[in-house]
């Protein structure tokens, strides 16, 4: 993203949630942030859940952007706004949250009709669905694509978006236009969508995956061969004498705060507490719900071990076994080839003209 | 290929099915399109290129640094071990590497393992540099609660921490210092083994210090295996400990799980070193101290007296050099030591008379008029506490601004007095160089004050500022005082083994491998306090030279045959 398209995109954000702007300077923006930005931007959750607990009139948080390194404002506090900007991220999220899903209908052209023989003209339903591929190895790509069902007629199309975003569009239906009824429900549509990503997905280039499997299948073959050898040499081998043994020839005195002989008492401890089994609940989510901070923070909060539980001396090696198998987990969640598709955004479009689309997918 | 497992979410189906039953409230347009443009910005194009850079406008890496990660990504797999020389930025490469996986959302939870001394200099640097939102592990529960955790491993491997990490699947774990788990059965190698983690990165600057083993161990820390089972490995490689064969498939093995950028790859520049040496003359009333000075020293030195011992005596020898202020503490102590009305107190008594009478101070005016010249930011080193503060005061006097430098100071003091010096001061005066992580790049005058007898301590002072990231030429200036040992050792220093135009780690290495350390400095004291006349004490001090020289040319020409 160039740093004039960032601004653009920071103007219409801004503008979509009708945010004040003190100074539009060519080289910086100063805003007074609306609630809704204040709250997926501003850092300040705490803040928000106190003044609406009690009734009180929030302060709008005011911020300077800036877009140009070379020329930051003086004398004020600004922000350089660039991609690697935890700010720019937070207002990148806020713009996919509040702009999941919408219902637009195209405005026509005026038909020049006399009043008197004035009559309606249809308007098509299309579902257009925006999804990201992501093709997930020990690397990773993604694919965009924007996809349209129509609802009315069945079929789908690639690059709605692209030719939907040249329309004249609006969020209310305009006068003398009615639209057409739906014939596929939203679940068959999605079936459609999915058949779409498939193909789509079946026409790529395949390699990838298959060299992450030759990877794997490499490391797994390096893998094999020196685990057996070890398990073969045990008893001889000094790397399998460890398990039991290998900690007296280990490091400094330090190590070993713990009173030799408890070998046994080792088995009966408790074991190691661990976070709540409750499913985690953001804080968001919890603050929706009329949650409070506290009981947030008791739920989500990590426990201290308390001091008796602290157990310097309970340590053992991983047997060559365990050891091995834990390397092959690591590497099929390294290697293993998988194909992620999520949902970037998708609307309702009731459509007058019918755009070329493309029935394949664009340059791929 | 059919057989790639695909997952297709179909979350959002119910929430689209309520908005339309209820028309609405639907979002935005406009917000709508900033969020697939959002989208397009952050997707990731190509499997192999390097997308980090675009993310990290304060950061520009040199061009070995960007092969580096470029060569972890896409050969290495995202484990290996960065093995750069000292000074070349392997942080910088750690960081390049582990915002890469970030930026592709394929690294998420991340483990930064650190000497305890370094976890804040590291949590800086991720976060300023990098944009990483790293947090320094301070109370138990940080390791789940974060997802970047910057730990010291001796804090990680012990219980309760133990139990968090090893439960915890990390999508990355960096070490650094890594040379430290050479050893495969101490508890920090067994720890860090027994981690569950996607991508490894391992920091060292010297993967082999000794043995061959070493690397081996590392290595399998990496990729159990990858240089075959470990009797396998002693029969294929392994001649004597530090002795490689098969040096080629060896070296190709090596090589694909290390990276080891060197000074003398070129493509790195380094601005050129210019050394001077200021000779000092001193005053009658100075040269008569130094010389009561030398004279005690030795004659007490041989004699054993009783209430003064031979380390107090090297000090007060080093420390006439330096500053009468620096001697004069030392002296002080000796005298409250010695036995009442003895042949020592006595002359003690004397050489503290001769202080009060010196009115001049040649060294510091001298000082002074170099800072003038100069005309910019320096560095003065000095060794001592004493000469510290009359310095500061000194300048003071002379509207020279200065902050010091200790290295008693907190990091927080540390990185306060840096800062101070970038922007408020002219001078900085150090008493210590060994500041890990210390960046004083933005100077690039150093003036050693007086010369410490180890050699090492010379080479970390420059060190300090001749780094990478050092944009101009480093000017060092040897404060000597002519006719004293100061001016021998520089002569040592200088002349005969070439200090100052070694490259940085140079000596480091010769020392280190040959365990010359404790050796070097003792031979140095050795020579300076038991020669009968200045003569002799040339004459030996030329030998050691001539030593360490034909040591350096026997490293280089080892290092020729060395593993890369």
């Amino acid at each position: 993203m160039e740093q004039q398209q960032m601004r653009r995109f920071i103007e219409t954000y801004l503008a979509a949630f009708s945010a004040h702007i003190c100074e539009s300077h060519p080289d910086y923006l100063t805003v007074k942030l609306p609630e809704a930005v204040d709250k997926d931007i501003g850092n300040r959750p705490f803040y928000w859940s106190w003044i609406e607990k009690m009734n009180m009139p929030p302060q709008p948080m005011i911020l300077t952007f800036a877009f140009d390194p070379d020329r930051m404002p003086e004398g004020v506090r600004a922000e350089l706004l660039h991609l690697g900007a935890g700010r720019l991220q937070q207002i990148f999220r806020s713009a996919q949250k509040h702009g999941r899903f919408v219902c637009m209908y195209e405005l026509a052209p005026p038909v020049r009709q006399s009043s008197a023989k004035r009559r309606s003209l249809p308007l098509v339903p299309w579902l257009g669905v925006n999804v990201k591929i992501s093709f997930i190895c020990d690397k990773k790509k993604d694919l965009l694509l924007y996809l349209g069902v129509n609802l009315h007629q069945p079929k789908v199309v690639f690059d709605f978006y692209p030719s939907v975003r040249k329309l004249a569009l609006s969020p209310s239906i305009p006068d003398y236009f009615y639209t057409l009824d739906q014939r596929l429900t939203l679940e068959q549509a999605a079936e459609w969508i999915k058949q779409a990503v498939d193909e789509t997905i079946e026409r790529e280039d395949h390699r990838w995956a298959e060299f992450a499997r030759e990877r794997l299948a490499q490391e797994l073959d390096i893998l094999e061969a020196y685990y057996t050898q070890l398990t073969d040499s045990e008893g001889s081998s000094e790397e399998t004498a460890s398990e039991s043994s290998s900690q007296k020839t280990d490091g400094p005195a330090e190590d070993h705060p713990g009173v030799p002989g408890v070998e046994e008492a080792r088995e009966e401890l408790p074991p190691p507490p661990s976070p709540p089994a409750k499913e985690p609940v953001s804080w968001e989510q919890h603050q929706s719900t009329g949650g409070r901070i506290l009981d947030f923070l008791r739920i989500n909060g990590i426990p201290v071990t308390p001091k008796e539980q602290i157990e310097q001396t309970e340590w053992r090696k991983s047997t060559p076994q365990e050891e091995r198998e834990r390397r092959i987990a690591e590497l099929k969640w390294q290697y293993e080839p998988r194909i992620e598709v999520t949902l970037i955004n998708a609307g309702l479009f009731y459509l007058h003209s019918a755009p070329s689309f493309a029935a394949e997918p664009q340059n791929m | 290929m059919t057989n790639i497992p695909v997952a297709f979410d179909r979350t959002w189906l119910p929430a689209l099915q309520d908005l339309m039953q209820n028309d609405g409230p639907w979002h935005k347009w406009e917000l709508f399109q900033l969020a697939l443009e959002a989208e397009e910005a952050l997707a990731v194009k190509e499997f192999d290129q390097l997308q980090a850079l675009k993310y990290l406008p304060h950061v520009k890496p040199y061009p070995h640094q960007i092969s580096t990660a470029e060569k972890v990504l896409n050969e290495m797999r995202g484990r290996a071990i960065l093995a750069d020389e000292v000074g070349l930025g392997k942080t910088i490469e750690a960081g390049l590497i582990m915002k890469e996986y970030m930026v592709r959302g394929l690294a998420k939870k991340i483990l930064i393992l650190v000497p305890a001394s370094l976890v804040i200099q590291w949590t800086k640097e991720l976060n300023q540099k990098f944009g990483i939102p790293a947090v320094a592990q301070k109370k138990e529960y940080m390791w789940r609660q974060y997802d970047v955790v910057v730990g010291s491993i001796d804090t990680a491997k012990r219980d309760p921490h133990r139990r968090h990490v090893l439960d915890i699947e990390y999508d990355m774990l960096v070490i650094d210092e890594a040379h430290k788990l050479k050893n495969k059965r101490t508890r920090n190698y067994q720890f860090a083994k027994e981690i569950k983690k996607k991508y490894c990165l391992l920091l060292t600057a010297t993967p082999i210090q000794n043995e061959m083993d070493e690397l081996y161990n590392l290595i399998n820390l990496l990729r159990p295996g990858h240089l075959g089972p470990t009797r396998a490995f002693a029969t294929n490689y392994v001649e004597g400990k530090r002795q490689a064969k098969n040096n080629e498939q060896l070296k190709t093995e090596i090589g694909k799980v290390m990276i080891r950028n060197r000074r003398s790859d070129g493509g790195i520049e380094f601005t050129e070193r210019q050394v001077k040496s200021i000779p000092i003359e001193l005053s009658k009333e100075e040269w008569a101290l130094y010389q009561g000075v030398t004279d005690f020293v030795r004659q007490t030195y041989r004699a054993d007296v009783g209430g003064i011992n031979a380390l107090a005596l090297i000090t007060l020898q080093r420390e006439v050099c330096s500053s009468r202020e620096a001697a004069f503490m030392t002296l002080y102590n000796m005298h409250q030591r010695t036995a009442e009305g003895s042949k020592e107190q006595a002359a003690i008594l004397e050489l503290v008379e001769m202080i009060k009478r010196i009115g001049t101070h040649s060294k510091a005016a001298k000082t002074v008029e170099l800072l003038k010249q100069i005309d910019d930011k320096a560095i003065i080193f000095t060794e001592y506490r004493a000469t510290q503060n009359y310095l500061q005061k000194y300048l003071g006097e002379h509207g020279i601004t200065s902050v010091p430098f200790r290295g008693g100071f907190k990091r927080s003091k540390k990185d306060w007095m840096t800062e101070l010096f970038q922007n408020r001061a002219q001078v900085l005066v150090a008493t210590e160089a060994g500041g890990e992580g210390i960046n004083l790049q933005f100077c690039n005058q150093v003036i050693n004050y007086d010369l410490p007898w180890n050699p090492m301590r010379i080479e970390q002072r420059i060190g300090r500022v001749h780094r990478l990231g050092q944009k101009r030429d480093v000017h060092i200036y040897n404060l000597s005082t002519i006719g004293t040992i100061e001016e021998h050792i520089l002569h040592l220093l200088y002349e005969k083994i070439d200090l100052f135009e070694m490259v940085i780690g140079e000596l480091d290495e010769i020392v280190d491998r040959l365990g010359l350390l404790s050796s070097l400095e003792q031979n140095i004291i050795d020579i300076i306090m038991e020669s009968g006349s200045e003569k002799e004490m040339a004459l030996k001090l030329d030998n050691i030279g001539q030593a360490i020289n034909s040591v350096r040319h026997s490293a280089l020409a080892d290092k020729a045959k060395k593993l890369s």
